[in-house]
C-alpha cells in the first residue's frame, strides 16, 4: 500500500513537472506578443504605412496675399484645434516621441493662401503647400517677433490672425513612417521569388521526375540539403562577396542593393522551395503519370500538364513559406542590402526591409523601441496569416488524393 | 517487395526507352523533351552549386588576412588569431593583432547554456502536448508552438532588448552588480533559449508522437503507470528524434546573429564566463561596425565566418556521435 502511494506521489510530481514546463513555455512566449503589442500598438495607424521615414523640412515664403481664406471653422475641429479663418489653417498642440512640445497642422482650408507658398531655400519658383499632419516649427514676421512652437498653437494662430503678411514659415513632414521599408519588402519578395521559384521548382521536378537513383543524384541532394544548415549570416557574407560585386559590375548599382539582397535570399530559400515542391510532387500518384504517358504524351507534357498542376497547392505552400522567411530575414540582408532606411526605393539602391528596419531602429542611439515594435506587429500579423494559410492549404491538399 | 520490384522494372524500362530515343529524335516532341530535361538539369546544377560557391568565396576572402600582408599591415598569425583573448589590439586598419579564441569559447558556452535551459523545458512541453494534455488543448498548443517557431529572430531580439535587458539589469542589482544596461551572458542565453524553444518543442513532439504504440502498450501491460511509461519508455524511445531537435537547436543558437547582437553587449575581450558580464559571439562580432568593404577589417569577418562554420560542423559531429553512442530505439 505504501509502495503504491509512493509511486503515485512520484507520478504526480513528474506529471506536475510537465505541466510546469508547458506553462513556462506558453507564458514566456506569450509575453513576447504582449510586449510587442503593448509597445507598438500606439503607433499603428494608416499614416505609418504611407509616411516617409525621414522628415522633410520646408521654409515657405509667401507673396502678397490678394484674397484671404473665406472658410469658417469646420465642425469636426475640436476646442483643442485653434483656427485662423483669415489664413484657413488650424493648429493644435501635441507632444512628440521625446516628449517635446510640437505644433501639428490639423486642418488646411481649400482656399487657404498657405496652399501657394514658394521655397525660400531654393529660388526655382517651385510652389508647395502645407498639409495636414505637418509640424510647424516657427513663423517669422517682418514687423514683430517670431511665433515659436514653444509658445503653443494658440499664440501662433493669434499672431497669424493679426498679420497680413509673414516672412517665413518653417515646417516639416512628420516622418517616422515605414512606406519605404514596406515597398522595399514587397520589391524584395517579388524579386526573390522571381529568382528562386523557377530554379527551385525545376530542381524539384528534375530530382523527383527525371533523376536516376544513383550516386550523383544523392550527392546533388545532399549538397542542396547542406544549405539548410548554413546560418543566415554566412549567406549574408556570401551575398557581400559574390552578389554585391556582381550587381555593381553589371547594373547601375554602386553598392549593396535590392538586387544583391534578393539574390542572396533566393539562395537561402532554394532548399525550402525544393523540399516542399518535392513533397507535393511525391503526393501526386504515379497513376496520373502512367495514364498521361499511356495516352501518348511525352514526359515534358506529362510534367507540365499533369504533374505540375496537381502539385500546385504544394508549390503555393512553398511560396507562402518563402514569403514568411523573406519578411523575417535580417542577418543576411544587413550585409547584402545594407541598413540605411530609405524613402525613395530603387532596385539598384540601398534600402531596408521591415525586419532590417527594426534592426536599424534598435541599433540607433537612442533605440526606437516603439516604432520597432509597431513594425514587429506588422511582421507578426503577416507571419500569422501566412502560417494559417499554409495550414489550410496543406490540409486541403492532402484530402485531394485520399 | 513485389510492388517495389514492379515499380523499378517499369522505371528501368522507361529509362531504357528514353535512353534509346535520346539521340534519335523521331519527332519534335522528343527533341523538346530532350531540351527540357537538360534545362531542368541545369537548374539542379545551379541549386547544388551554391554550397560550393559559399564555401569557395568565404574561404577565399577569409584566408586573405593570413596569407597576404594586408597592404603593409602585416600577416595575421593563425595561432594568435585562434587563441587570442582580445578582438583587436591597436587601431582598426593599422593593426594585425586580431584574436577570436575568447569569442569561440563565448559562443560555445552560450549555446550550451541556452540548450541546457530549453532542452528540458522543450522536451517536457513536447511530452505534455503529445501524451498528457487533453486532445483539444494539445491541438491548440501544437498550433501555437508551430506559429512561435515561425516568428523571425529579430523579434526575439526586440523582445530581448526591451524586456530581458531590464530584467537582467534589475536581477544583477539584487546581487549588487552593476551590469552594462543588462547586456550580458545571461540576457543572451535567455533570448537564445526562448528562440530555440519552439523549434525543440515542435521536433521533440513529432519524435514523441511517433513512438510505436506496442512499446507503450507493453510497458503498460507490465504494470507501469502512465507517467512511468511516459518518462521511462516514451522519452527513451524518442531519444533519437530528441537528439535531432537538440542538434538543430544548437545550430540555430550558434548561428543566430541579430538577436544576439542586440543583447550581448559586444565585449572586445574575454572570455566572459560570468553571468552578468558583457559578451560577444562569432556572429555578433561579424556584425560589429562594418564600414569599409575592403581591407583587413572587412576580410577578417570572413575569417570569423570560416571559424563559425567549423564550430557548427564540429558541434554537429559531436552531437551526432553522442546520438549514435546513446543508441537508437525502433521508432516508426
Amino acid at each position: 500500500m505504501s509502495m503504491s502511494n509512493k509511486r503515485k506521489k512520484i507520478d504526480n510530481i513528474l506529471q506536475g513537472i510537465t505541466y510546469l514546463a508547458a506553462s513556462v513555455a506558453v507564458v514566456t512566449l506569450s509575453l513576447i506578443f504582449i510586449f510587442v503589442f503593448r509597445n507598438g500598438a500606439g503607433l499603428v495607424n494608416f499614416g505609418l504605412i504611407t509616411n516617409d521615414y525621414h522628415a522633410k523640412y520646408y521654409n515657405g515664403g509667401i507673396e502678397e496675399v490678394v484674397s484671404f481664406s473665406q472658410t469658417s471653422k469646420p465642425d469636426f475641429l475640436g476646442d483643442d484645434d485653434f483656427y485662423s479663418e483669415k489664413w484657413g489653417i488650424a493648429l493644435s498642440d501635441d507632444l512628440n516621441r521625446e516628449g517635446k512640445q510640437i505644433i501639428v497642422v490639423s486642418y488646411v482650408a481649400k482656399d487657404s493662401p498657405l496652399n501657394n507658398m514658394y521655397d525660400r531655400n531654393n529660388q526655382d519658383n517651385q510652389y508647395f503647400n502645407i498639409e495636414e499632419g505637418n509640424i510647424v516649427t516657427s513663423i517669422s514676421f517682418f514687423d514683430k517677433n517670431s511665433a515659436l512652437s514653444m509658445f503653443g498653437a494658440k499664440n501662433m494662430i493669434d499672431e497669424l490672425d493679426n498679420s497680413d503678411m509673414f516672412r517665413e514659415i518653417i515646417f516639416s513632414s512628420l516622418g517616422g513612417g515605414i512606406r519605404g521599408s514596406l515597398i522595399t519588402t514587397l520589391y524584395v519578395i517579388g524579386l526573390t521569388l522571381l529568382f528562386a521559384l523557377p530554379i527551385g521548382i525545376f530542381t524539384a521536378i528534375y530530382l523527383n521526375e527525371f533523376a536516376k537513383k544513383n550516386r550523383v543524384t544523392n550527392t546533388i541532394r545532399s549538397m542542396i540539403e547542406m544549405l539548410t544548415g548554413v546560418p543566415s549570416i554566412i549567406f549574408g557574407l556570401m551575398g557581400l562577396a559574390v552578389f554585391v560585386p556582381l550587381t555593381v559590375k553589371y547594373t547601375p548599382a554602386d553598392s549593396a542593393n535590392l538586387l544583391s539582397g534578393s539574390l542572396t535570399l533566393a539562395v537561402i530559400l532554394l532548399p525550402v522551395i525544393i523540399r516542399s515542391t518535392e513533397e507535393s510532387l511525391k503526393v501526386v500518384p504515379d497513376d496520373f503519370r502512367f495514364a498521361s504517358l499511356a495516352l501518348g504524351a511525352n514526359s515534358t507534357q506529362t510534367t507540365f500538364k499533369v504533374v505540375l498542376p496537381s502539385s500546385l497547392p504544394g508549390i503555393l505552400t512553398a511560396t507562402l513559406l518563402a514569403i514568411g522567411r523573406i519578411i523575417g530575414e535580417s542577418a543576411a540582408l544587413i550585409f547584402a542590402i545594407g541598413t540605411a532606411v530609405k524613402d525613395d526605393v530603387s532596385i539598384f539602391g540601398k534600402s531596408t526591409t521591415l525586419a532590417v528596419n527594426i534592426w536599424s531602429l534598435m541599433t540607433d542611439e537612442p533605440a526606437n523601441i516603439e516604432l520597432a515594435s509597431t513594425i514587429a506587429i506588422i511582421i507578426l500579423m503577416i507571419v500569422l496569416i501566412l502560417n494559417v494559410a499554409v495550414k489550410l492549404l496543406s490540409r486541403n491538399f492532402i484530402k485531394r488524393f485520399e | 517487395m513485389c510492388i517495389w520490384g514492379y515499380k523499378n522494372m517499369s522505371k528501368t524500362k522507361t529509362l531504357l526507352t528514353n535512353l534509346k530515343n535520346r539521340f534519335t529524335f523521331n519527332s519534335k516532341k522528343e527533341l523538346v523533351d530532350f531540351f527540357v530535361r537538360i534545362f531542368f538539369f541545369l537548374a539542379t546544377i545551379i541549386s547544388a552549386s551554391f554550397i560550393i560557391i559559399i564555401i569557395f568565396f568565404i574561404a577565399r576572402e577569409g584566408i586573405k588576412p593570413f596569407v597576404t600582408d594586408n597592404n603593409g599591415i602585416g600577416r595575421v598569425d593563425v595561432i594568435r588569431f585562434l587563441m587570442g583573448d582580445t578582438w583587436l589590439q591597436g587601431t582598426v586598419f593599422q593593426s594585425n593583432l586580431y584574436g577570436v579564441g575568447f569569442i569561440i569559447i563565448n559562443t560555445v558556452y552560450i549555446a550550451l547554456l541556452s540548450l541546457s535551459i530549453s532542452m528540458p523545458i522543450g522536451v517536457l512541453t513536447a511530452l505534455f502536448i503529445a501524451k498528457i494534455a487533453p486532445k483539444r488543448l494539445s491541438e491548440i498548443l501544437r498550433t501555437t508552438v508551430e506559429l512561435l517557431a515561425a516568428i523571425p529572430s529579430i523579434i526575439y531580439g526586440l523582445f530581448g532588448s526591451g524586456i530581458i535587458l531590464q530584467l537582467v539589469y534589475n536581477f544583477a542589482k539584487l546581487f549588487g552588480i552593476q551590469s552594462s544596461g543588462g547586456n550580458s551572458v545571461m540576457a543572451t542565453v535567455l533570448v537564445l533559449s526562448l528562440m530555440i524553444l519552439p523549434t525543440i518543442t515542435a521536433l521533440s513532439e513529432v519524435a514523441i508522437r511517433s513512438v510505436r504504440k506496442d512499446i507503450i502498450h507493453g510497458s503498460l501491460a507490465l504494470g507501469a503507470t502512465k507517467t512511468q511509461t511516459n518518462f521511462k519508455v516514451v522519452l527513451t524511445s524518442a531519444k533519437s528524434g530528441i537528439f535531432t531537435a537538440a542538434i538543430l537547436g544548437t545550430g540555430r543558437a550558434l548561428g543566430e546573429a541579430t538577436a544576439v547582437y542586440l543583447v550581448a553587449g559586444n565585449a572586445r575581450s574575454g572570455p566572459s564566463l560570468g553571468f552578468f558580464q558583457t559578451t560577444s559571439t562569432l556572429t555578433s562580432t561579424m556584425l560589429q561596425g562594418l564600414k569599409e568593404t575592403i581591407g583587413i577589417d572587412y576580410d577578417i569577418r570572413f575569417s570569423v565566418g570560416i571559424v563559425l562554420m567549423i564550430i557548427i560542423l564540429l558541434t554537429n559531429a559531436t552531437l551526432n556521435f553522442i546520438k549514435r553512442r546513446v543508441g537508437n530505439v525502433d521508432v516508426k
